[in-house]
């Protein structure tokens, strides 16, 4: 925590702005052409809003601080920055409440997306302490990590100017010190003020800092200067109010789904959305769309979403996460656990404004020791997957004490099929699971490319030709955008203008057109299936992972497919149709609610008939002239060889997609030669909006096809 | 993409149970919107707004204010449904029984007496109960009265036909996307915001008072740990039962709440 002494102003080194000059760094900033925010006070706090001078800072304020209750309170002296973290973050500068992201123009047959304008006055943030410099750093993982960017973030996050200040001294909530983020700042600022009794201690950071410290009247630091500064820093450090035990907190929480805590605190909590919404990290968000009563011109829209809410996790005829429990527990695991696994860092940075800002004060920390106390002994497990990767920006390094912590397993733990391990389906509470599946915790895999491209923006495609396959589906050939590869099992967003955008799997695609077989379920699946040839639609894509058709060559490939599933597969059966001499044999078990259901069927009779594809189908319900299978999948699987070192492919009814993974597992196929593809509630489909998480998981993402031993912990437990 | 010219416009029809006609006023303060409006609906009957009137419909969009109080609104809302495809009930009437409902928590005799001076006059239902517990309904506009940008997404969702974007979170949410300060973490002011719908902007804890709740529950209103608050913060069990039972105070929420605050 030492302060480099030089004589020289120049970038990393520390200089002393007397108090009386500070008005000059406003000047310079204001004259630089940037909006100054800082924290003021307004409403019996001190909020962050649109500052000119000195004097509109918190001067001789300060705040009392405890679970659910803020109190501004004056100082016995005149500092500047003598206060705690307040009710708001910087996220609403970077990240605002409202944003419109892009805009649809009509003209004739043709639609038209364009992204938002880009002409917003660059901020200087002013006051931001470290534990806010750490969450803008970690919410600029989220947003600029990729594999895509999100473009108003990227320009206002590059055009913001960062003046920091460290802390003095700790609010009774604080706990930066446990997370490793404060209570200096140490990186993500221009400049860096520690507040002295009748000075700042000041230093500049890379040019920008370096250009503005140049221009300020200050003076070389004396080591009194530096003195005063390292003692009330380190002050800082022993008065925090707070504390979290941050060893292995991903094992810990993901390693507790069952823990009775969280049924304690869901009987406290009020599902308001509150701590989502103050904390400095959380970044989800929802898309609305915007129009006029004719959608000729319309908009869509972000809007802060929270994991307390019930959209968040609804998909049409499926949520999610219904309860508080499965809401607070959602957002605990995420904050805490498996933000490691997607972003390599805590989504915690110890700023306490989740405890205060709780109207009845629930304390994380508090609940992480509960947990830790009592850990949940429901799960076997034994380590977590080989990081592989270096984990830049982790709050703490994780202890190999395993202590008070459940076992977890890794890639390698888990062996599945070993005949030691006892697994059985359970029915209740937790719904249809099987038992003992051990924690898959996935290392954290920084995205290998970052594209540059708005990736909320639709590429207009028009419908070459559209056919019926039942009564309430519908394939659409849609003009295929330029440059465009995908695998088989990925997925497009599709969208029109003024009633929405959802994900939907690509069924097929020949060299100009890309097929999209659609149920309509919703309003916006219903316009999609009543699009004809000619109409324009919105296309973005492909997103997600596909199926490993390479890991199935010299072996026998069973695919497993319900209803609508189907269509993401059509595209794998086809291609392993096409190199059938490459796999052992390739057998396609699909099961429909009635003989009108099934899809495709000219298709389905093409392979039966004239192809090396094994195919069997089943229906849930005959009809008269119905002279095939009648009942589940499972019941025609088992009567068909399960060969254990093939490899499963599976897309269905989750209901479904259960009982044939039990199925698989009495007859000893390994967890790692199964994959399936799941459904979450996928609003952006680029990693971005958060909606879609399943456990450390984003489905658009990380899946939706996924190695069924990568989720099984998961997979049929109830609230995720 | 293509869309065909409308030769028939959707027909919108507006009627009015037992309720004080502000929602419907907040119809007719759509004053930038009425006449595009009107290019797309065919305003078929609207008592508040013409005395041209056609309640026999057919109906198309429906939209219906207050709640079922008296025995003639039994037969009215039921032909109604039947004359209506797409229903939706507006306003804290409709949607929850209003502020009339607070006689199904006592005797309706007792409160005739109290506020009539010929109570034998009036026919009245026990109980003043929400448009849903009686017909089907598609939608629920919540709010006392309803917010005006809430029912035009209403009425602009029906006729682009996707769902309305009116998200069912708390004020709370409002609250901090406008950046007001919590009024109960920072004054210790009771306020209702965390378990009731989003729609009015905030507007009480804006100007430094508790929501009152006019937009009734959200979902999964956690009713039991606010009351705790509450106490906590200084009501006692006959201000809690109050603070539960006011414009929205027969929802089922916020019912059950007030009720064990009895």
């Amino acid at each position: 925590m030492g302060w480099p002494v030089s004589e020289s102003g120049k970038s990393g080194s520390a200089r002393v702005l007397e108090r009386r000059d500070l008005s000059g760094l406003f000047s310079l900033l204001l004259e630089d052409g940037y909006r100054v925010v800082g924290p003021t006070v307004r409403d019996g706090a001190i909020v962050h809003g649109d500052i000119e001078s000195p004097q509109d800072l918190p001067v001789g304020w300060t705040d009392n601080q405890s679970p659910g209750s803020y109190r501004l309170v004056r100082r016995t002296d005149d500092r500047c920055f003598g206060f705690a973290a307040g009710p708001q973050s910087w996220k609403q500068f970077l990240f605002p409440p409202k944003e419109r992201l892009v805009k649809t123009v009509r003209r004739d047959a043709n639609v038209e997306w364009v992204g938002s304008p880009l002409d917003e006055t660059p901020l200087a943030l002013l006051g931001v302490r470290a534990c806010d410099a750490h969450a803008i750093e970690i919410q600029d993982r989220v947003f600029l990590g990729g594999p895509f960017m999100d473009p108003g973030y990227r320009r206002r996050r590059e055009s913001c100017l960062i003046v920091a200040v460290n802390c003095s001294q700790a609010g009774a909530l604080c706990f930066c010190d446990s997370m490793g983020t404060g209570p200096k700042a140490t990186s993500g600022f221009d400049v860096c003020l520690t507040e002295l009794e009748d000075a700042f201690l000041i230093e500049a950071s890379g040019d920008r800092g370096g250009r503005i410290l140049e221009r300020l009247p200050t003076r070389d630091a004396t080591k009194a200067d530096t003195d005063a500064a390292r003692a009330a820093l380190e002050a800082c450090k022993s008065s925090m109010g707070r504390a979290m035990d941050a060893r292995v907190l991903p094992e810990l929480l993901l390693g507790s789904l069952d823990h009775p805590r969280w049924d304690e605190v869901a009987n406290r909590c009020l599902s308001c959305a509150n701590c989502t919404l103050v904390c400095p990290t959380c970044f989800c968000f929802t898309i609305e769309e915007i129009s006029d009563f004719t959608a000729a011109v319309s908009s869509r829209e972000r809007r802060w979403d929270s994991c307390f809410n019930r959209d968040h996790s609804r998909i049409h005829g499926a949520e999610f996460r219904p309860t508080t429990k499965d809401r607070y527990r959602q957002w605990l695991t995420h904050k805490l656990g498996s933000w490691e696994c997607q972003f390599g860092t805590s989504g915690c940075v110890g700023c306490g404004r989740c405890i205060a800002w709780c109207p009845v004060g629930i304390d994380l920390t508090e609940e992480v020791d509960a947990i830790r106390r009592r850990p949940d002994s429901t799960t076997d497990a034994r380590g977590r997957e080989d990081a592989g990767a270096a984990r830049p920006g982790a709050s703490k390094p994780v202890s190999s004490s395993r202590e008070g912590t459940p076992p977890v397993a890794g890639a390698e733990g888990a062996t599945a099929g070993d005949s030691s391990t006892r697994r059985r389906g359970v029915e209740g509470e937790q719904g249809l699971r099987t038992e003992e599946s051990p924690v898959f915790i996935p290392a954290y895999k920084p995205a290998e490319t970052v594209s540059e491209e708005n990736p909320l923006l639709p590429t207009p495609a028009h419908v070459l030709g559209r056919r019926t396959e039942t009564r309430d589906v519908v394939t659409l050939r849609l003009e295929m955008p330029a440059q465009y590869e995908h695998g088989p099992g990925q997925f497009n967003m599709l969208s029109l203008p003024g009633i929405g955008e959802a994900p939907i799997s690509v069924s097929g695609r020949d060299e100009d057109a890309v097929e999209h077989t659609i149920r309509a379920v919703g309003a916006l699946t219903k316009a999609l299936c009543g699009l004809r040839e000619g109409d324009c639609l919105g296309l973005r894509g492909p997103y997600g992972s596909g199926w490993p058709l390479d890991e199935g060559e010299g072996r026998a490939v069973t695919v497993i497919a319900g209803g609508i599933g189907l269509a993401p597969l059509r595209e794998a059966l086809r291609l392993m149709e096409g190199r059938a001499g490459r796999y052992e044999w390739v057998r396609l078990v699909y099961g429909a609610r009635s003989p009108e259901d099934l899809l495709f069927r000219s298709e389905l009779r093409k392979w039966r008939e004239e192809s090396p594809l094994r195919v069997s189908v089943t229906v849930d319900r005959g009809s008269p002239t119905w002279t095939g299978n009648i009942g589940a999948v499972t019941a025609l699987l088992h009567r068909k060889e399960l060969p254990r070192d093939g490899l499963y492919l599976m897309c269905g009814p989750e209901v479904m997609m259960r009982v044939v993974v039990r199925l698989l597992e009495r007859a000893a196929v390994p967890r790692e030669n199964v994959y399936l593809s799941m459904e979450r509630n996928m609003k952006c489909g680029t990693g971005l909006c958060g909606r879609c998480q399943f456990g450390p998981y984003f489905v658009c993402k990380d899946g939706p096809v996924f190695r069924y031993d990568r989720i099984a912990f998961l997979f049929g437990r109830k609230g995720f | 993409m293509k869309r065909e010219i409308r030769k028939t416009r959707p027909r919108l029809g507006v009627f009015k149970l037992a309720s004080c006609d502000g929602c419907q006023l907040t119809l007719l303060d759509c004053e930038d919107e009425l006449l595009a409006l009107a290019g797309e609906l065919e305003i078929v009957h609207f008592p508040e707004a013409s005395s041209n009137t056609a309640p026999d419909g057919p109906f198309d969009l429906t939209l219906v204010e207050g709640s079922v109080s008296t025995p003639e609104h039994l037969g009215e809302i039921r032909y109604i449904r039947e004359r209506s495809r797409f229903l939706a009930t507006i306003g804290a009437c409709a949607t929850s029984g209003g502020i009339q409902a607070l006689r199904n928590f006592t005797s309706a005799d007792e409160y005739g007496e109290i506020v009539y001076a010929w109570p034998e006059y009036v026919l009245t239902l026990a109980d003043s109960t929400p448009v849903s517990d009686h017909v089907k309904v598609d939608f629920e506009l919540q709010g006392c009265p309803i917010d005006k940008r809430q029912l035009i997404e209403l009425i602009t969702a029906y006729l682009v036909g996707r769902r309305p974007a009116i998200p069912n979170v708390s004020v709370c949410t409002e609250c901090k996307g406008r950046g007001t300060v919590c009024v109960t973490v920072a004054r210790g002011i009771p306020c209702l915001g965390p378990v009731t719908h989003a729609g009015c902007g905030a507007l009480c804890p804006t100007y430094g008072r508790g929501c009152y709740a006019c937009f009734g529950p959200k979902e999964n209103a956690e009713t039991a740990s606010l009351a705790r608050l509450m106490k906590s913060l200084g009501l006692d069990e006959r201000e809690i039962k109050r603070e539960f039972r006011l414009f929205t105070g027969y929802a089922e929420a916020f019912r059950k709440e007030s009720v064990r605050h009895e």
